[in-house]
């Protein structure tokens, strides 16, 4: 009956976006080089740095890169996603703790894993609607990420490494598993 | 008598439609048909595929053909159309509108300026009552904007758009400069534009606060008190400083240009007073990086002088004002856009500036 009512949703066509293929994972960690993708939210270097300090000592990886994004709502931009497949076996990204940023940290997981790098992405729970949301909004929908308490970015030093501590099983999980397991 | 026969019922249906397909923001909208969109784009010379704004993160590109269609739902006239992009272009100039804003936990709103003679030829209040609500072209054309996020971008409330609180009038402010009773030059000649030439300017706010200020002639007293709302610590996001802009109401713009103030003096004036020490910072768990030093009795809450916006707006009928603060650690970028119609579109009538 109101098919002449115009939908406003529709726009510029966008790009077609099939599901991400994720990348092959290691076996184990040991020996591999490690990447840091960094936020620009509050303790989200912090986070990394505990979590990376923890999978060096137990893991045995080698913290190799660390960058840190120069937008904290876009995804990294090619050049970083470059150095990244360059020079890293596994990356973490993080800390998803932010209307736009956990979004957006979702994204860069995919890119990495279309760039053929295992990715763990961290997230805080308060925002899994949005990160979810941009799972489907680049095709690849149900893609896991790991979760951590909200908030972070208050945080001291020690509830930081607290939280890294306690998210590293889930991450390692995530950097070893077989594929498919990932984005159930 | 069915739906068919009945066409207020049928409107009613089809108001319920728009609902059910999720593209309100909550109050009903005019739906949009062809012959609606046709004459919105009559109005512009731009071609109707033109990408006026995108979401690469999100994989959406809005177009003038869609900001039309949600220019109709909003509720606007057709001549309103030009404004609206002229709004929507002004906004996504604004280096905060490209940093999340749209899908922030601040929920900031945007804080749309008209200047020129279109205010008086499209009814764009700029006198009592200026933040609304009452005036079609005030309400209809943010409430555009909005529409345009929500449908274009397929931003939405507790998905995509993390909002904590929102901010009051979201979608809901824009506001004429009342040129005729400001005693300095309008906000559009500050961004750049010739005078009298029809302009929006945009800015994206987290709160307005006024300033009840009547029973002292003291500019100074004025400003002191404009002063302590700027430095309001709950702002202050830390790191870096957040800013503050203000809608003076005319008589208080009065007092500050009769004391000899230009704009650019009120700005320096609330620089250097808007401050806070250390020790208040600190006691508001406010201090770090970027912040001031152990001992700092005047630490200054506004990043510079030019960072502080000044529009004057409202009535000449008590000393009121309102204090705005931008979102982020952006200010205005200072860049007012012309508003264009096409030929044949360029209103001439003269309407009624009531709802």
């Amino acid at each position: 009956m109101f098919d002449s009512i115009i939908d406003p949703t529709v726009g510029a066509p966008g790009n077609d976006r099939g599901r991400t293929a994720l990348a092959g994972r290691p076996a184990q960690l040991n020996g591999l080089r490690l990447g840091l993708l960094v936020n620009t939210k509050r303790n989200a270097a912090d986070f990394l740095e505990e979590v990376a300090a923890a999978l060096e000592s137990e893991y045995g990886v080698t913290t190799v890169l660390t960058r840190t994004k120069p937008s904290i709502v876009h995804p990294a931009p090619p050049e970083m996603l470059e150095e990244f497949r360059g020079e890293t076996d596994v990356v973490v990204v993080g800390v998803g703790d932010c209307g736009s940023c956990s979004a957006s940290a979702v994204a860069d997981g995919l890119q990495l894993e279309a760039a053929g790098i295992p990715a763990a992405v961290i997230c805080s729970d308060a925002f899994r609607v949005s990160a979810d949301a941009m799972a489907n909004l680049q095709g690849t929908p149900g893609y896991e990420y790991v979760t951590t308490a909200h908030p972070v970015a208050s945080l001291s030093r020690e509830g930081v490494r607290e939280r890294a501590v306690a998210a590293l099983p889930e991450i390692v999980g995530m950097l070893t598993r077989p594929a498919a397991a990932v984005a159930s | 008598m069915t739906a068919l026969e009945d066409p207020v019922r049928t409107a009613r249906e089809a108001i319920r439609y728009c609902y059910e397909q999720g593209w309100t923001d909550g109050l009903p909208v005019v739906p949009a048909t062809r012959e609606d969109l046709d004459a919105f784009l009559a109005t512009t010379d731009r071609d109707p595929d033109e990408v006026i704004g995108a979401q690469e993160h999100l994989n959406r590109r809005v177009t003038v053909r869609q900001a039309a269609v949600n220019a109709i739902m909003a509720g606007c006239e057709p001549e309103y159309f030009p404004v609206v992009l002229a709004a929507w272009d002004a906004l996504n100039g604004e280096p905060a509108t490209n940093g999340g804003a749209w899908q922030s936990t601040s929920g900031p709103a945007p804080l749309l300026v008209a200047n020129g003679p279109m205010r008086q030829r499209l009814g764009i209040n700029c006198a009592g009552g200026v933040f609304g609500p009452g005036f079609r072209a005030n309400a209809t054309i943010a409430r555009a904007i909005g529409l345009i996020v929500r449908n274009g971008y397929g931003i939405k409330p507790q998905q995509l758009e993390q909002a904590t609180q929102g901010v009051p009038g979201r979608w809901q402010l824009l506001v004429g400069e009342n040129e005729e009773l400001s005693p300095w030059e309008p906000l559009s000649v500050v961004g750049g534009l010739e005078l009298g030439v029809d302009a929006v300017s945009a800015m994206l706010i987290r709160c307005c606060e006024y300033v009840d200020n009547r029973h002292t002639e003291s500019a100074e007293a004025v400003l002191q008190d404009l002063a302590d709302s700027l430095a309001r610590i709950g702002a202050y996001l830390g790191i870096r400083h957040s800013s503050g802009g203000l809608v003076l109401g005319p008589e208080h713009a009065h007092v500050l240009a009769d004391a000899g103030y230009s704009r650019a003096d009120v700005q320096q004036w609330l620089f250097e007073h808007a401050t806070h020490s250390h020790e208040e910072l600190a006691a508001a768990g406010k201090v770090g990086p970027g912040g001031p030093a152990e001992g700092d009795a005047a630490f200054p809450m506004m990043p510079s002088a030019a960072e502080i916006p000044v529009l004057v707006a409202g009535a000449a009928n008590a000393a009121i004002s309102m204090v705005f603060r931008p979102f982020g650690w952006a200010s205005w970028s200072g860049r007012s856009v012309p508003v264009r119609w096409s030929a044949d579109a360029r209103p001439t009538t003269v309407q009624e500036v009531s709802p």
